[in-house]
């Protein structure tokens, strides 16, 4: 695997990304986020802040699903409760996650594990679309007494080793030679 | 086969070179392993306690009563606390003496026991009266004050965890 991903950021490298990173560099906001010490590491404690609001909301919709946890309420309610948490969590990730690229732009952008998280993360916000969308109908229309499918409770579980795999995927975007 | 590693002169260099400690740092995978389990699980803490401390506030959530709430979360919490414990103990294990050291690994230390504290005190004196107060929207100022507590608590572990990485090697 440490293979892929090298030979991936060395095809990274010839690709107009290693340009656009100088350019970024160029700016004043990168200059800004470089000369401030606390800047990299606070848009960090911001991602994981927004990471834990999104996954543990996304954590308790799959428990709710699969009949593990939230018992007590609907599942319109606990939907209600839970996915606008997923979505404001998601653009606050995705901000202090921008943040993070503009200090350091060829450490992300030139590199293999960085664009994987990226793609894994379309993935899971494509599945999570269709997921939410399918759990608030089918719940609305089923009642209190709303089961859900043998499919929704597996993709419900797929969406949290997704955001799993994205999370371990950020973890080693410092690891990945660049 | 002969060690690579100096004598140590305090605990701290005994642990870090013990074969536990060399196999980690010396592992080019073993490190960030660890780290991404330990990141996911602390992200679980984390926003497993927030949906806790949101309805405790009167934020988020304040139609469920708070021991169902609490129900639904606490295993996980737990669960994730102690794979947080584990893998952050073998991180420890593999830089003891340059942790030790570190004012924002120490500061973690502390913040850990008062989100500890102040859990226990929660648990043993102010949940005592929950029946009263279990389905209200809002809730007496010993709870709010306990979630007050609480996200500053979590908010600064997550602060001094990624401040420790960025100051590895300043401090001796």
């Amino acid at each position: 695997m440490g293979d892929f991903f090298y030979g991936l950021t060395d095809w990274l490298r010839g690709t107009f990304l290693l340009d656009a990173s100088f350019w970024i560099e160029t700016t004043g906001l990168n200059r800004l986020l470089v000369e401030n010490f606390w800047a990299v590491p606070m848009a960090q404690v911001m991602h994981i802040m927004g990471i834990g609001a999104a996954f543990a909301a996304t954590l308790m919709l799959t428990l709710r699903v699969n009949n593990l946890a939230g018992g007590a309420r609907t599942m319109p309610q606990i939907s209600s409760r839970y996915m606008p948490w997923i979505w404001w969590g998601l653009l606050w990730i995705a901000i202090s996650g921008i943040v993070m690229l503009w200090a350091e732009p060829v450490r992300n952008m030139v590199n293999g594990v960085f664009w994987m998280k990226m793609l894994l993360l379309v993935v899971t916000v494509a599945i999570t679309l269709v997921f939410q969308k399918s759990v608030r109908t089918a719940s609305v229309a089923g009642g209190p007494a709303w089961n859900a499918s043998g499919g929704t409770k597996v993709l419900a579980w797929l969406i949290v080793i997704l955001w799993c795999l994205i999370m371990a995927h950020g973890r080693w975007i410092a690891y990945a030679p660049v | 086969m002969a060690s690579y590693y100096p004598e140590p002169t305090n605990i701290w260099e005994s642990i870090e070179y013990s074969s536990l400690g060399t196999s980690i740092a010396e592992s080019l995978w073993a490190f960030p392993t660890l780290e991404t389990i330990h990141v996911i699980a602390l992200v679980t803490v984390f926003g497993t306690i927030l949906i806790m401390d949101l309805r405790l506030l009167g934020i988020a959530g304040n139609q469920w009563a708070v021991t169902q709430m609490s129900k639904d979360t606490l295993p996980w919490t737990w669960g994730a606390f102690v794979l947080a414990a584990i893998t952050g103990t073998l991180l420890f294990v593999s830089k003891a003496s340059t942790y030790m050291v570190n004012p924002y690994f120490l500061t973690k230390l502390g913040l850990l026991a008062l989100a500890g504290l102040n859990m226990a005190y929660f648990h043993f004196v102010t949940y005592k009266t929950v029946s009263d107060w279990d389905a209200a929207p809002t809730l007496p100022a010993g709870a709010k004050l306990a979630a007050t507590v609480s996200m500053v608590a979590w908010i600064g572990v997550v602060f001094c965890g990624r401040a420790i990485g960025f100051t590895l090697g300043i401090y001796y």
